[in-house]
């Protein structure tokens, strides 16, 4: 007799079967919440660059299924080609936009190297064994004049859509790489030359806009943070609002000396909402950006205040890293890396966000030190919450040479991978002192563990049109 | 024939190896035929994964070392991957060299 996992298991494939006829993906973000079944595997960013470690990074698929008996372990680990890639964000081929896309599918995941420029596709057809379709060369890369790829979103037509963070030289001006359906590069998606700095961004297919943040060329930030860097200049604070589907910059918006580096772009996954959120993750704050009037504006919504530290000289602030929207758009997650804090707000006023909970754990303040007897020897990272938005999963590693100056036991230890319970009705977190994935015991040395995805769409890729 | 020069790794942790190297082969490249892995990432000289430090020799570079800082090039780092050695070097590599480029800002 079958479990009630794998039941739910078989009517989950009897669902997506009946949901190909049309294309990837669910209808509506209340589609993605009615119909998903609980996350199976996890694929997350397994990183060896910037150690003496002599091993490539690689995505490791972690069980998070309670029911299994590998839950919690890394069951298979795709190591990359070569070493040095320092895998950083990925996406997929196809989500929720392509819906009406016949014949296509979500089952490709586009994994770019932010050192080595390098873009990976693995095929997740065996979602718990995925395997490397193909490879870009970095070389084929810097033909576009780019390099430093970022984040990775798929174009409701099939193509893919690659925010890249420097030139070839690894310098300004940035710009946005476009691959078309066989992951081939199609060209420059932009007119070159539009944005200096580039890290994140989102787009609102219903409203033709997409907006883009600014971290700054790879030159500046991967040798590590230096604050006469930000003196100068050379770290990002504006937003770019895009019209969408002719790539041009309709608008710059300067967040000021409170939004320095803007990192993760979020819009509401309505595609009727024009609201996002970002982080402006040196100056501490989260921006609400909304149009009205036909504008784009960005208010300062969440101010995160630094704090004393008696090891340093300096009031520390709390570096909101990461930020993610719940599928029904209610709540706002983050994770603020160095004070060590995972929070929860409650967006129902996208004006006025309202703290509902949060777990002070790891970092340089948590209240929480260790799980499971594991020390935590970094703040909360990289997030990411179930679709029906009652698990909240994250991991500890930033970038290699960030975690260095920030957190360097993390290069000794490894990452870990953890996990809250949420509450949505009563609007609480609690942790699941149950859950630990140590990247800290692999064979080949510790690894830092990075973004998280989900095979059947995700609170940080999803978008409607 | 390319003039070869011989190249001298040294670690922290006291390991230490020389290998020979070509005029044409970059200290990064030099070490990898020797079957010795050092960090990289990029291999354009953009990131300073492979940051080393001269200890002692000289070294050409093809292009500009755009990671490093001016006080970096100053106090005697160097990127591996785009170094070329012009004499023999003795050279401190491996990852603890890259933390030593940036500190903690609040620290």
């Amino acid at each position: 007799m079958a479990t009630h996992n794998e039941q739910e298991r078989e009517h989950h494939e009897h669902e997506h079967h009946e949901h190909h006829v049309h294309g990837p993906g669910y209808a509506t973000p209340q589609a993605a919440i009615e119909e998903s079944t609980p996350e199976a595997v996890a694929y997350v960013v397994g990183l060896y660059t910037g150690s003496d470690i002599e091993a490539p990074d690689f995505i490791g698929v972690v069980d998070v299924d309670p029911d299994s008996d590998m839950y919690q372990e890394i069951i298979d680990r795709v190591e990359m080609p070569n070493r040095g890639d320092e895998l950083h964000h990925f996406g997929w081929n196809a989500c929720s936009s392509s819906c009406h896309v016949e014949g296509l599918e979500r089952q490709y995941l586009v994994v770019p190297g932010n050192r080595s420029g390098r873009l990976h596709i693995l095929d997740t057809k065996d979602r718990r064994h995925p395997e490397i379709e193909t490879v870009i060369e970095p070389e084929e890369v810097h033909e576009y004049d780019l390099s430093g790829p970022h984040t990775v979103h798929c174009i409701p037509d099939g193509e893919i859509l690659i925010s890249m963070t420097g030139n070839a030289d690894g310098e300004s001006p940035s710009g946005f790489l476009e691959l078309n359906d066989d992951f081939e590069i199609e060209g420059r998606w932009d007119p070159p030359g539009e944005i200096d700095f580039n890290y994140d961004f989102w787009y609102q297919p219903r409203h033709n806009v997409m907006v883009s943040s600014e971290w700054a060329a790879p030159v500046t930030y991967q040798p590590g943070f230096d604050m006469e860097d930000v003196e100068a200049g050379k770290y990002g604070r504006r937003l770019h609002i895009w019209n969408w589907s002719e790539g041009t910059v309709e608008q710059t918006i300067d967040l000021g000396e409170e939004g320095l580096i803007p990192l993760e772009t979020r819009f509401l996954h309505t595609p009727e909402s024009v609201h996002g959120y970002v982080n402006a993750a040196l100056s501490s704050n989260i921006f609400h950006f909304f149009e009205e009037d036909d504008q784009y504006h960005a208010e300062k919504v969440i101010d995160f205040e630094s704090r004393e530290h008696e090891d340093w000289d300096m009031p520390v602030p709390a570096l909101p890293t990461d930020i993610l929207i719940s599928m029904d758009d209610r709540y706002l997650f983050g994770s603020n890396w160095v004070h060590g804090e995972v929070w929860m707000y409650d967006i129902s006023d996208p004006s006025n966000p309202r703290k509902v909970d949060s777990i002070s754990i790891g970092g340089y303040y948590g209240d929480i030190r260790d799980v499971q007897g594991r020390e935590l020897v970094a703040g909360p990272q990289m997030l990411q919450l179930s679709l029906d938005g009652e698990r909240l999963y994250w991991t500890t590693s930033l970038y290699s040479t960030w975690d260095d100056q920030f957190f360097p036991e993390e290069k000794e230890h490894g990452s870990v991978m953890l996990k809250a319970d949420v509450d949505p009705r009563k609007g609480t977190l609690e942790l699941d002192e149950d859950f630990l994935v140590d990247f800290g015991n692999l064979p080949d040395g510790p690894a830092r563990a990075h973004e998280i995805r989900w095979p059947d769409g995700d609170c940080t890729s999803d978008v409607w049109q | 024939m390319a003039t070869r020069h011989d190249l001298t790794l040294t670690w922290r942790d006291g390991r230490e190896e020389t290998v020979p190297a070509s005029e044409n082969e970059t200290v990064l490249e030099a070490a990898e035929s020797a079957g010795i892995g050092l960090p990289f990432g990029c291999r354009t000289g953009a990131c300073a994964t492979c940051v080393g430090r001269l200890i002692d020799g000289a070294i050409l570079y093809d292009r500009p070392p755009r990671a490093l800082k001016t006080r970096h090039i100053e106090a005697g780092y160097v990127l591996c991957c785009i170094a070329r050695p012009r004499t023999d070097c003795r050279i401190e590599v491996g990852a603890d060299v890259q933390t030593d480029l940036v500190s903690n800002p609040w620290k």
